[in-house]
Formats: C-alpha cells, structure tokens, sequence
C-alpha cells in the first residue's frame, strides 16, 4: 500500500520483534507460494501490520524456519501458513492490482507505462485474488471509483473523501471474526490515517503539479498542520480505543506498539518532512 | 461466568494488593470516559461489567466464604450507569438521539435533514452522527457551529471540548511518553524496522 503503517523497532521486545519479522517474512513466503516469483513485490508493512491484526489470538507464537526469497541460500524463521496471513496476501495482490490501474489512467505517459508493464505482470495473481475474495475485490473498486469521481469534482470535505478509502480498508476484515466490530473501528480510522497522511505527504508535490489534494482543498494550498494533527491524533486515538477491546493474545504488544508509537511517529516525520528520506529506503529493498 | 481471576489476568495465590492493581489498571482502561460517544461503547461496558463483577466476586470469597458478605470497598461499580442524560424538547431531535444511541445513523441523519430551522442542537446532533460515523473533521466543526451559537450550553462544550483535547485517553503501562521526546535520526533509524539490522 503505501509503508506507513510500521512499528517503532527500539521499543520492541526482542521477542516481539521477532514476531514482526517472522510475519513479514511468511507473508512474503505466502505470496509466493500462492502467487508466483513476481508477488513478493508487493509485499510491505501495512499488510504485515493487517496479517498480525487479523490472525486469531493466540497465547504464544513458535515460528517455522524457511527458505527466503530474497538470498534462498538462508533459511529465517517465518511464521506458519494461516487463513489471516492468506487473506493478507489476497488483499494486497488485489488492492496492489487496482492502485495500479489507477497509475495507469492518472501518471504522464512514461510512469503510466511502467504502470501498465506492472499490472501485466500481476494480471493473472489479480484474477486469482479477485477470485478468493469477490467481496473485498468489489469493495476495492467501488471505493477507488468513488474517490475519483470525489477527486474529479474537487471535493472541499476532508472526511468525505477519506471515508472512501477507510471503507475501502474497513472492509479488510473478515465479517465473520468475532471481533469483527474492533476490527473495522480500528481498520476504519487506519484507512482515514493512511489517506491523509498520504495526502498532507503530497501536498507539495501536488500543488507544483496543480493537482487535487483533499488536504490543500479543506485548508488551502499550505495546508494547516495543527488542525491536520488534531484530527489524526483523534483517529489514532479511536484506533487505541479500539484495540484495547479486542483480543490479540500474544500479538498485542506489536500491535500497540504500530498504533501507540510507530503511527504517531511516522505522523511527525511526514509533518517535519524527514519521512521523503525515509521512504526512499523502504520497501524495495526489504522485500527483495 | 468465567474465573474471576482470568478475568483479572492474575493468579489465584495474588495478594489483596496485586488483585487490586489488577483491578485498577482495567476500569482505567475501560472507563466509560474512554469511550465517550464512541461506536464501541457498549463493549467497553461490557468489559467493565465483567471485570466489576469478577473484583466483586474475588473480595466477597476472600473475605469469608461468602458466609458475610462485605460490600465491595475499592471497586469502581456503577459506573456503566452513570450515563449522563440530556433531554431535549423538539421531538424530532428526542428521536434523532434515540437512533444514535441506538447506531442507526443512516436514520437519523435522514430525520434530521428534514428540520429546516438549524439551531444549535441541530448542529450538536449532527457532529454527534458525524462523529460516530468517524468523519471527525466535520464533527468538530459542527460541534463549533452549536457552541457559537448557544454558548451556554454546557453538553455543547463538553463536546468540543473533546475534540480539542486528544491524547488524554488511555495508554497501556509503557506507551504512556510519547514520540515527542526522540529526535530526528532516531526517527530515521527506528522507522527503518527490517533493515537496519542487515538480516534482509
């Protein structure tokens, strides 16, 4: 999706880190194995983040070992298969699949081939996907068409706008999960975040290329950073409100970890502008 | 019912003092003041209910057997209850608020669409349905529109009181320093979660 949605590694028990990186792994090990050599790319931490928020609870976590994909020379503890870590993987090949589309139709010619190339690449993954999750997949589409039709009319409400995208990712959760009603409280206002953290990170961006920006279209063109703050802090808030009610068993301290520390501090370095450096560096070249 | 000790996350052989602590650091949690207007209130209540009655149950039984049966001294009971109650006079906003209460937004902000007057309730009902809806942007400014027009009234404020003062809620044992305190290289460092070690 986008990376934003990470842990804050020093504050992590070893064993929680462990965890973290156990996941991320099986979560690319589960791409592959369903989705071929290519999928892997688009593994990131939003979805680890999903694959851990989704997975039952459980009392203790013993990892596997298996071959990375990355160097099949070395052998990393992975966590096990299981219908949380599956679904996370169907759901970023879906959403992957349809953020591409969307490249295609917005970029300038050469990004938009590139795009293009992309999405030829992960067609036949998509079609599976779509495949095991037709609800998810409508749900994607549904939600992304209405964020360009928002878009195109040059919508001034920053809610509205990013309700799309939080419905979008609300609907992540499995409706069957007992704890279906924390799950979408929690995944509802990850989604609004992510959106408008991602729209205040292409604020400038935005405003050179003359282009819609829901953060620039409520505040104006600068933006206004303390009322953007006030209201994220809010959503990050339900999400901790949220978390607290449902059962994540052995998984909660990373969880809390992403809600309490990772998101907030992603927050301030999109906001100080430190982030642009620390994107550059991420998913490609973990995910290899 | 289940183990109230389970319920407390404590062992049987804990002393007054740990069942207490125990005790304590959940009804923080799940204080109703947490979860004000909150979609998932009724959850949290729930929560509180079950650990009350497992507090309860834990001090009755070490305080003899059930034989006398002592009224529970430290426990935070009641307070699912103390849900404050504002009435209002227009009817159609006594219905409005029932739907909220209720979680039929959908409703609700149909019903109030149809008042024509907009009024500071008006405005204070429909930051309410905005806020359970999560659209706290315009919550806030509802909520705003109400107070600037009836500043007096004290449900008003309280509510936009709440928007402008984030970060009060709760935070586990641990999380309760913020991200304020690190500095810009930590930030790049820490953020950087599978690299930084050089296994990936």
């Amino acid at each position: 999706m986008f990376g934003y949605v990470r842990p804050l590694r020093q504050e992590l028990k070893c064993r929680d880190f462990d965890l973290y990186r156990a996941t991320y792994c099986g979560l690319c090990r589960c791409l592959r194995r369903r989705y071929g050599p290519v999928a892997p790319m688009f593994l990131n931490f939003d979805f680890t983040f999903l694959a851990l928020l989704l997975w039952q609870p459980e009392e203790t976590f013993t990892p596997c070992r298996g071959r990375c994909h990355a160097n099949p020379l070395v052998q990393k503890p992975m966590c096990p298969d299981s219908p949380a870590l599956e679904l996370a993987a169907d759901e970023s090949i879906i959403l992957a699949w349809w953020k591409l589309r969307d490249s295609v139709r917005d970029e300038k010619f050469w990004e938009g081939m590139s795009a293009q190339a992309l999405s030829g690449l992960l067609y036949p993954a998509y079609r599976k996907a779509a495949g095991l999750r037709p609800e998810f997949d409508r749900a994607v589409r549904d939600s992304l068409e209405e964020l360009t039709a928002l878009e195109t009319e040059q919508c001034a409400s920053l809610d509205r706008t990013a309700d799309t995208f939080a419905r979008l990712l609300r609907s992540a959760a499995p409706a069957s999960d007992p704890r279906s009603r924390v799950l979408e409280q929690l995944l509802y206002h990850l989604g609004r975040w992510i959106y408008l953290i991602d729209a205040r990170d292409d604020l400038s961006e935005d405003r050179e290329a003359d282009r819609y920006n829901p953060v620039a279209a409520r505040y104006g063109p600068e933006g206004d950073d303390p009322a953007l703050k006030l209201t994220l802090d809010h959503s990050l808030e339900l999400m901790g409100a949220a978390l607290q009610l449902g059962d994540f068993g052995c998984r909660t301290p990373v969880l809390e970890n992403v809600v309490y520390l990772g998101l907030p501090l992603v927050q301030r370095a999109v906001f100080d502008g430190s982030w642009a450096q620390i994107k550059k560096q991420k998913i490609w070249r973990n995910g290899q | 019912m289940k183990d109230p000790y389970s319920v407390l996350g404590v062992s049987q052989s804990a002393s007054d003092e740990e069942v207490k602590k125990a005790y304590r650091e959940l009804a923080r949690k799940y204080h109703p003041d947490n979860y004000q207007n909150n979609p998932l209130a009724d959850l949290a209540e729930e929560k509180m209910k079950e650990i009350n009655e497992a507090y309860d149950a834990i001090t009755k039984q070490r305080a003899g057997g059930g034989g006398y049966q002592q009224q529970s001294s430290g426990s935070y009971g009641g307070y699912a209850q103390q849900q404050r109650s504002y009435s209002s006079n227009n009817p159609t906003y006594a219905r409005v608020r029932n739907l909220i209460n209720a979680g039929d937004l959908g409703t609700a902000e149909r019903l109030l669409y149809e008042v024509g007057r907009k009024d500071g309730e008006w405005y204070f009902l429909s930051g309410s349905i905005a806020y359970r809806k999560g659209w706290l942007d315009e919550a806030m400014q509802n909520y705003t529109m109400a107070v600037q027009m009836e500043p007096s009234n004290m449900e008003y404020r309280q509510a936009l009181n709440m928007m402008q003062q984030r970060g009060g809620g709760y935070r586990p044992y641990g999380y309760t320093n913020t991200v304020d305190g690190l500095d810009c290289c930590t930030t790049m460092l820490c953020l950087n979660c599978l690299c930084g070690g050089g296994h990936c």
